[in-house]
């Protein structure tokens, strides 16, 4: 594979909760246009890992760098503002906004009238206005069939939880990220849809351009997208590399399954 | 993908949810139905119309100085309500300082234009300075609980309201260093002679007069309202009532969107309280307690959080009822329609509507002929003026003192409803029978005469919780819906 540009990069990240040490010393990096799987078992760290980038945490030490340049210390809004965004292992829409609205709203960071402008509805705000709706319009388009026309005016809440999950990748993709986060995007779904998903990450990255870090607990999907996997156990990196690889690593076979008995004897 | 989906496939993702929610909209007919369907299609524009044309003939309709007085205090407290509208209903911070706002603002232009200050600012000028010393207050209240959620907002904000009150009983004889001895706000003999407001050159003097510049102000303040409400701003505010993280991790900087929420209510209020302050001739400490606050609050809930349209209706409603059930022939159409009307929506099936009309009616008249053969006094007692009171008095026990069994017909209405509340069926059926004679008792014999005083606030009281019960979202909000 030819050499290809470092988008996203931690190197020596660590993050405990009072004695409880989430990630340790981890280093990870996803380069330009690769999709790269996070497994482990729960409680491995894996969310903790998306929170420390995305910034909702701050990590007690190492680095994290888009593009060369360190995300550490910037509120979780900035962050986003870089190119950064993510999907919510247990949903988090705005519910009680219509489909469209969820879209539309966080557009926030890439626009820029005030709200004086808003007000008065001088050229900007109006500009704007519309360039969000069209943008809307165009990331709800992207899922075809799932989520069309009619829908994206009704409240998100009556949305399939497996809307709700494409609605979620759609309302990421609206903040114009370069890299894209998801957090178990086929927990809950089943094997249809799951294959579904699959194929939509693969779609994510041919069509849409996005570089891609996923946390997914289902193999199926996990062998379907990935091109290089990491096995995160207790907050360190026990195995990286293909599919294959990581999947007969004894070390990752031990931390799903424990000791064979025979070893521990 | 989708793209290869047969129809014969199973349709997954296709949800009843969708369906059922569509079903719920179809399933209002007839009249209701028709007004909802065109108040959803209506282009906004229309829908300020709807209100602001109706408003606008009111002064020309009426000569009774009295309805404008009420007009002008239902408008200053529906314009209160959209600035409270902005910090609760968009961006869902619970505010319970918010009076103060309106306070500075009133005491900001008392301070710039009264005869107790010596200074006589035009409007023009001394309304922009009480809107920004308001927006600024707010700035200040804001900063330190900006990171504050839910409860403990409300305890910030309730204790800068109280402090506000304290704070205004007493700025009369502040000492500062350099100036010396200054009185800021009269203390609690209140800011006096207030100047009524010069804008451009319009005196504004009469009732009337200040029914019109408080009908544009609302009109205005309700147009730009809705316009950040329409824009990225009142996005974000949404998005963040929704979901304060999914919002900061989706590129919305919180922290500056809810003290931009707050600064924005603040200003609001600043403005009513400025013109409240000029109608008012005067600020007083008692007027921004708060008994206003939750007047405010009711206004804000009952019409829906969040809905600007709401926030006219929560106000007519709030402001109106008193009015209305003040005078006691009024009162009786009022109290006989609320009942009729609430059987009839609420009794179904049929059979138990009519069980409970027809019971209640002779109920009524068995105990009155009963009265008339062995209980002289107890039909001696007059019913009042009109027609509905003639009726009245064939129907309903009236002794010749009524305020002692009517005190007694009250406490047996209590009681009656509360047991109403714990049993279920047939029984319950039954015993609406006796709580509607035993509520038509107690108002003849006792509630109708205390029309103007405690009456009003009992069946205003008795209305909003049964709106309340009725619409929990608020007569023009919309259901939330948490998914667990």
């Amino acid at each position: 594979m030819a050499e290809r540009k470092r988008l996203l990069e931690l190197r020596g990240v660590a993050k405990s909760f009072g004695g409880l040490a989430c990630l340790h010393d981890l280093d990870l990096h996803v380069d330009e246009g690769e999709i790269v799987s996070v497994i482990g078992p729960n409680g491995a760290g894996k969310t903790t890992l998306f929170n420390v980038i995305t910034g909702v945490y701050p990590p007690d030490g190492g680095e994290i760098l888009l593009d060369g340049e360190s995300l550490v210390g910037l509120e979780p809004h900035q962050v986003t503002n870089r190119g950064v965004a993510r999907t919510f292992q247990t949903l988090r829409l705005f519910l009680n906004m219509s489909v469209r609205e969820n879209v539309m709203a966080v557009q926030y960071g890439r626009t820029k009238a005030t709200v004086l402008e808003s007000m008065l509805r001088l050229p900007r705000a109006r500009r704007e206005d519309r360039e969000i709706r069209r943008r809307a319009e165009e990331k709800l388009s992207f899922f075809g069939q799932r989520l069309v026309g009619y829908r994206w005016d009704q409240p998100a809440y009556s949305l399939s939880y497996a809307n709700r999950r494409r609605l979620e990748i759609a309302r990421a993709m609206a903040t114009e990220p370069r890299i894209l986060l998801l957090d178990e995007p086929a927990a809950g779904m089943n094997p249809s849809e799951t294959h579904e998903i699959t194929e939509l990450i693969g779609k994510l990255r041919a069509e849409g351009g996005y570089t891609i870090l996923v946390i997914e607990h289902d193999m199926h999907v996990v062998e379907g997208i990935s091109d290089r996997v990491v096995a995160l156990d207790h907050g360190v990196k026990i195995a990286e590399g293909t599919f294959d690889a990581v999947a007969t690593d004894p070390r990752v076979i031990e931390a799903y399954l424990g000791l064979q008995k025979a070893k521990t004897k | 993908m989708s793209e290869g989906l047969r129809p014969d496939q199973p349709r997954i993702g296709v949800d009843e949810w969708v369906s059922s929610v569509e079903e719920k909209r179809e399933q209002y007919r007839g009249p209701v139905g028709w007004l909802r369907r065109r108040w959803d299609e209506a282009p906004p524009w229309a829908r300020v119309l709807v209100f602001f044309v109706p408003a606008a003939i009111f002064p020309l309709v009426t000569t009774e100085g009295n309805l404008f007085r009420y007009g002008l205090i239902t408008l200053i407290y529906a314009l209160l309500g959209l600035g409270l509208n902005v910090t609760v209903g968009f961006a869902g911070l619970l505010d319970l300082g918010y009076i103060a706002f309106f306070g500075f603002g009133a005491y900001t232009y008392g301070f710039l234009a009264s005869g107790h200050s010596g200074r006589h600012w035009v409007a023009e000028l001394a309304i922009p300075v009480a809107i920004a010393v308001a927006a600024l207050v707010g700035l200040i209240v804001g900063f330190p609980s900006r990171r504050l959620v839910g409860d403990y907002l409300a305890i910030v904000t309730l204790f800068f309201g109280q402090a506000f009150v304290v704070f205004v009983n007493n700025a009369n004889r502040i000492d500062f260093p350099f100036i010396g001895h200054t009185d800021l706000t009269g203390g609690s003999n209140g800011l006096d002679n207030i100047d009524p407001l010069n804008v451009f050159g319009w005196l504004v003097n009469t009732t009337k007069e200040y029914y019109w510049f408080t009908l544009g102000a609302f009109t205005l303040v309700m147009v730009l309202l809705y316009f950040i409400s329409e824009s990225r701003t009142g996005r974000a505010w949404k998005a963040l009532r929704e979901d304060p993280l999914a919002a900061e991790v989706m590129s919305m900087p919180v922290n500056r969107l809810k003290l931009l929420a707050f600064i924005f209510g603040a200003a609001v209020a600043g403005f009513a309280g400025a013109i409240y302050g000029a109608v008012q001739t005067g600020a007083f400490p008692g007027d921004f307690d708060v008994g206003l606050l939750i007047t405010v609050y009711a206004i804000v809930i009952l019409g829906g959080a969040g809905s600007l349209a709401g926030v006219i209706i929560g106000a007519l409603v709030v402001n109106g009822v008193p009015e209305l059930l003040r005078d006691p022939n009024e009162a009786e159409w009022v109290f006989y329609t609320a009942i009729v009307l609430l059987v009839f929506v609420k009794l179904r099936p049929w059979r138990r509507l009519a069980v409970v009309a027809l019971g209640t009616l002779a109920l009524g008249f068995v105990l009155h002929a009963l009265a008339d053969g062995v209980w002289e006094r107890g039909t001696s007692g007059s019913a009042g003026e009109g027609a509905l009171a003639h009726w009245v008095s064939h129907w309903m026990l009236l002794p010749s003192h009524p305020t002692q069994f009517g005190n007694w017909g009250f406490a047996l209405l209590i009681a009656a409803i509360l047991v109403l509340t714990l049993i279920h069926g047939w029984w319950r059926t039954i015993l609406m029978i006796p709580t509607i004679w035993l509520a038509a008792f107690a108002w003849e014999n006792l509630l109708v005469q205390q029309t103007a005083g405690a009456t009003r606030f009992l069946l205003l009281g008795a209305l909003l919780v049964v709106l309340m019960n009725a619409r929990p979202q608020g007569l023009f909000g919309t259901a939330r819906v948490e998914i667990v």
